[in-house]
């Protein structure tokens, strides 16, 4: 099976001289094609910049990234932005939607913007399937946090995209609003063959993913198939202990 | 629908009352440069429609060709013709009718021995026409002027100045005639009068004898018409009849020729003058639409970096904003179209209101008026939020998961790039200013020097802004505590944003200062010129032709000289030729007689013997022309072109004027006869009251002149100077309500920005009236700043304009402290109204929803 999305000895610095930071520090993933993959790690090891390299939000200081077949590292903003609109689809952990459209026209959002005109059916499967269907003429700050990021979730979908890249989706969520929406993540992929990449500090969240990737500082430390809640918590305190030995040391 | 459009709408209606301010600063400049446009369209169909009614049934006039260019006089001046050609031109096959005409200047002075009318409008005196097709004027009462001194008035005339049928008054042609009243007319079937001019009919020998040189057997035009002829065929029929130098025309081309004299001389200006201050508000509206548009794209950094996350192209953002300001512009600029007209009444009644009347009549509006205003309008927007909308494409997708809003505009490399480009404008710019003022003086040096120097003021505002509002505000802190020191902080945390609001009251100011310095200055000047050149003690003087009046009788001087109380009187008449093919006035007196009240300074030559062929001439004008004492001039007059000699040379800018003539060599030119002054010296021991007493007594009779002290001579010398400066200040409000609105409109932005903080600030104790306090004075900073600029750059620019455009190096300059403090005050006060909204809308902030607002 081919990948989605890869990259290859990527390296990610910030800043100049004193204050240089170096946030991807040679990262070499694949991630696999109609599976749900978590990427987790502490607070600076580098797993949103893994995010938004591998998605053409940012680019990379050294390295190579794919999305399916196409290398995005030679692309101009152009091509980017045609990228994102047609092969990708986001999730963020705050201010997903658009103020002032409608929930339909949230959805909508990047097949309008490329004047496409949108799967009738489709949408409306996808509408049936986030529970949204007596919303759509609402406006987000009408909804709760959610309904929210389940009209995102919709709008992520909505493209048919390659990949669809969820940064901590979950983050400002109570359990069980979190819990929707990560199945319907997982549904995505289930039932749709969609590829998931999320981004996640939660155990409990990356336990609804098929495989986990591990980051600490800059580097892929470890992979984990068939996480459970408790395996990636475990996993995660080594983590913590190691760091705090290195830390001691 | 477009996406990229949708979402423009969708914003432009979420954010309605945050766009408020902008919409009224286009509804406002609009509205301005519209109600311009549509007085001037206005006025000219009302002069157009003033002139055909006055020619409706004249199918061609006859006029001598010898005319000569006058200021003030639209059409110039023409030289009369001879009676005898009317009977002439009456014989001519297909003529039905021709009757002479006579037209001059005539005041009438009303029942309580005022003058009527006056101030622009012009006062006509002529003969009375017998043909009813061939006279604009109908009887409404009494009868037609039959034996010497009866006379008919238009009826406006005849009702402000109280005058009934049977009343006896004076005339001023400007010698004093007496008349009877023995009709009232109307123009056409029902108006008062041509326009607001006034009109007084005499019958024809008086007219000649009043208002022609020679006094029988001239006139000014033969007015005919025919019953079977064409109009064009008229004038074919009679050409071969007329002698050299007469010509004839059609009546349509009269009336053509009448509206162009007035439309080009008058009406242009007069709309040039208002559309420059529609520029000014127009100018000063973009600074402010600018802002607000770079404030809400500012604040939606966020909603635009999620855009191009999800795929909009920079194109899509970029078309978003303008969009946005587009549909606001067309949407502003319709509202202004309509508030135009509101504009156009007003202005009307503004200029009624200090004394200058225009014709009335309906509101004409060409389609030109409509597509410029909203084609300015929406231009106006869409520039404004260009670079807004570029930054807003620019938009990294990043920054959607970041909290950036941060102005770099004072600091890091920008700010560098900002300095040097500033400085070197202001480098530039200075020089430039002072050279062209000074050196030359050249007028192109000094506006280009003038535009760097607010180029380089706009480019420096925000390094400058932290400096002022730390200078302006250091006072603050101890003033008002904690609630001073953090209004002065938040006026300087976005130097960008607070050196653009002020720039916009800054523009305003400026251009305020700008006019109320060169207003002073002209005005000094006008003193010191009657100081310095006008040495008698009394001045007898009237409206000249062409200001609204007929001047004072030339008979007056010598019966005024003759007085026991006076030493010397003269009169100084106005003459009129062409020299060099320019219209030129003329100084007719008796020269020697004048030095004598006036102080000619140093005299080259000598006045005693300028004759009938000298001339004495200012010696900047005779420097201009390469002339000195022995050389030829051409004078052209109305009749004849005669050679002077320069004989004198004396120093300028004083009420002599540039040319001085004899009355000898005047007589045999002249037109209608009057004096524009009469300077008199007292004897000694006669006080001044004495002699006012004396000469106010005679000057009764003489159709009752001013009479006026020195000082009271330069003080209405200068009076048309401040009732340009009230017109001035009434015009330029407008554009300091407009910066002001931005200033408003800035803070309300600031306000909704800030909610998080103020809502922390309440939480932690701070009272709702030290909010309002904390808002309302970093408006106060923020006006500060732009007035105080204002004053500067208006002082510097108004010290450059007045030595720019004073050729002869004569002028003064005078800053008016107390008017400029006035200024400064105003501005302030402005400011701290401005800041009253916002405060109220800060402090009626709920305190838990402004914490926990995202």
């Amino acid at each position: 099976m081919t990948a989605a999305a890869r990259v290859e000895e990527a390296v990610k610095e910030y800043g100049a001289g004193e204050t240089r930071v170096r946030a991807l520090d040679g990262v070499s993933v694949e991630f696999a094609a109609a599976r749900f993959t978590a990427v987790m790690g502490p607070s600076g090891s580098g797993k949103s910049t893994l995010m938004h390299c591998a998605a053409g939000l940012d680019t990379l200081s050294g390295g190579r990234a794919w999305l399916g077949e196409t290398e995005l590292s030679g692309l101009g903003d152009r091509e980017l932005t045609l990228l994102r609109r047609e092969r990708i689809g986001f999730v963020f952990q705050a201010f997903n939607l658009l103020p002032t459209l409608t929930v339909r026209e949230n959805i909508t959002l990047p097949l309008d913007l490329g004047g496409a005109a949108p799967d009738r059916e489709w949408l409306d499967a996808l509408i049936d399937v986030v529970g949204l269907g007596d919303r759509l003429q609402h406006r987000p700050s009408q909804l709760s946090g959610g309904q929210q990021q389940r009209v995102a979730v919709a709008r992520a979908l909505a493209g048919r995209p390659a990949v669809v890249f969820a940064d901590e989706p979950t983050g400002n969520l109570d359990s069980r609003s979190g819990g929707e929406v990560l199945g319907l993540l997982r549904s995505a992929v289930d039932t749709m063959r969609q590829s998931v990449v999320m981004v996640t500090h939660d155990p409990a969240a990356a336990a609804h993913a098929d495989t986990v990737l591990f980051l600490a500082d800059g580097r892929l430390v470890d992979t984990m198939q068939q996480p459970t809640a408790d395996r990636v918590l475990d996993r995660m305190k080594a983590f913590d202990g190691r760091r705090g030995k290195a830390a001691a040391r | 629908m477009n996406a990229s459009v949708r979402i423009g709408v969708r914003s432009l209606l979420a954010h309605r009352r945050r766009l408020l301010g902008t919409v009224l600063s286009i509804v406002l400049g609009v509205a301005f440069l519209t109600g311009t446009m549509v007085l001037g369209d206005t006025l000219r169909a009302n002069f157009d429609t003033l002139f055909a009614d006055a020619d409706a049934g004249t199918d061609a006039v006859v006029r001598s060709a010898r005319v000569l260019d006058a200021p003030n006089v639209p059409g110039g001046v023409r030289a009369p013709l001879e009676e005898s050609l009317t009977a002439k031109l009456r014989a001519a096959p297909g003529v039905s009718a021709a009757e002479p005409s006579v037209q001059g200047a005539g005041q009438l002075i009303g029942a309580d021995g005022r003058p009527v009318g006056g101030q622009g409008p012009p006062t006509l005196a002529g003969n009375w026409i017998d043909d009813p097709k061939l006279n604009p004027y109908r009887l409404a009462e009494g009868r037609a002027p039959a034996a010497p001194g009866e006379a008919v008035v238009n009826r406006g005339a005849a009702k402000a100045g109280g005058l009934k049928v049977g009343d006896s008054t004076v005339l001023r042609t400007p010698d004093p005639v007496r008349i009877t009243v023995v009709g009232i007319a109307t123009f056409g079937a029902d108006a008062d009068g041509m326009g607001p001019s006034t009109f007084t009919a005499l019958t024809l020998a008086d007219a000649q004898a009043h208002l022609t040189p020679r006094g029988t057997g001239q006139v000014s035009t033969v007015r005919l018409r025919s019953d079977t002829l064409s109009q064009r065929q008229l004038v074919d029929e009679i050409g071969p009849l007329l002698p050299d130098g007469v010509e004839a025309l059609t009546g349509a081309d009269a009336t053509a020729q009448s509206t162009a004299d007035v439309s080009g001389r008058f009406l242009s200006l007069f709309t040039t003058l208002l559309l420059v201050f529609a520029g000014v508000a127009l100018l000063v509206a973009t600074f402010t639409i600018h802002n607000t548009f770079a404030i809400v794209t500012a604040q939606r950094t966020r909603e635009n970096a999620l855009l191009r996350a999800l795929g909009a192209g920079r194109g899509q953002v970029l078309g978003t904003t303008l969009g946005e300001a587009l549909a606001l512009g067309v949407l502003a600029s319709a509202l202004g179209l309509l508030g135009g007209f509101g504009v156009a009444a007003g202005l009307k009644a503004l200029f009624a209101a200090i004394g200058f009347t225009l014709p009335t009549g309906g509101t004409v509006v060409h389609p030109a008026t409509i597509l410029l205003p909203l084609l300015t309008g929406t231009l106006v927007a869409a520039a404004s939020a260009l670079a807004p909308a570029l930054r807003a494409a620019r938009t990294a997708p990043l920054a959607a998961l970041r909290d950036t809003a941060v102005d770099a505009s004072a600091q890091g490399r920008s700010a560098l790039v900002r300095r040097t480009l500033g400085a070197l404008l202001l480098v530039g710019g200075l020089p430039a200013v002072v050279v062209g003022a000074t050196r030359g003086p050249s007028l192109a040096l000094t506006v280009g020097g003038a535009l760097a120097l607010l180029a380089g003021t706009v480019v420096l505002g925000p390094v400058a802004a932290v400096l002022a509002v730390r200078v302006l505000g250091a006072p603050l802190p101890r003033l008002r505590g904690v609630t001073g020191a953090l209004a002065r902080r938040n006026a300087a945390r976005n130097p960008g944003r607070t050196a653009a609001t002020a720039t916009a009251l800054m523009v305003g100011v400026a251009v305020v200062t700008l006019f109320t310095v060169f207003g002073a200055s002209v005005k000094a000047t006008l003193d010191d010129t009657v100081s310095r050149s006008f040495a008698g003690d009394l001045a007898v003087t009237a409206p000249a032709t062409g200001a609204g009046g007929s001047g004072v009788s030339p008979k007056l001087a010598p019966a005024v000289a003759a007085l026991p109380e006076v030493r010397a009187a003269v009169g100084l008449g106005r003459g009129l030729a062409q020299v060099d093919g320019h219209g030129a006035q003329l100084g007719v007196a008796d020269p020697l007689a004048l030095a004598q009240v006036t102080d000619l300074g140093r005299v080259d030559g000598s006045l005693a013997d300028l004759g009938t062929d000298g001339l004495a001439v200012s010696r900047p004008e005779a420097q201009a022309h390469g002339w000195r004492v022995g050389s030829t001039v051409q004078l052209r007059f109305t009749d004849t072109t005669a050679a002077f000699t320069v004989r004198a040379l004396y120093a300028g800018g004083g009420v002599a004027g540039d040319y001085l003539i004899s009355r000898q060599a005047w007589e045999p030119h002249r037109v209608q006869d009057a004096d524009t002054l009469v300077a008199v010296a007292l004897r000694p021991g006669v006080t001044v009251e004495q002699g006012r007493a004396a000469i106010g007594q005679l000057a009764a009779a003489y159709g009752n002149p001013q009479v006026q002290t020195r000082a009271e001579y330069a003080e209405s010398s200068a009076s048309g100077v401040d009732m340009m400066l009230s017109v001035v200040y009434a015009l330029l409000a407008l554009a300091v309500l407009i910066a002001l609105l931005g200033i408003a409109n800035t803070l309300t932005l600031a306000v909704h920005e800030r909610t998080r903080e103020l809502g922390l600030l309440r939480a932690v104790g701070q009272s709702r009236a030290q909010l309002r306090a904390m808002v309302r004075w970093e408006s106060v900073l923020v006006a500060a700043f732009g007035t105080a600029g204002g004053l500067v750059l208006g002082a510097l620019l108004g010290w450059a304009l007045t030595r720019a455009s004073d050729g002869a190096g004569t002028g003064s300059f005078a800053l008016p402290a107390g008017r400029l403090a006035v200024i400064a005050l105003v501005g302030l006060a402005a400011g701290a109204l401005a800041g009253l909204r916002p405060a109220a809308r800060a402090a009626k902030l709920d305190v838990l929803r402004a914490v926990a607002s995202d």
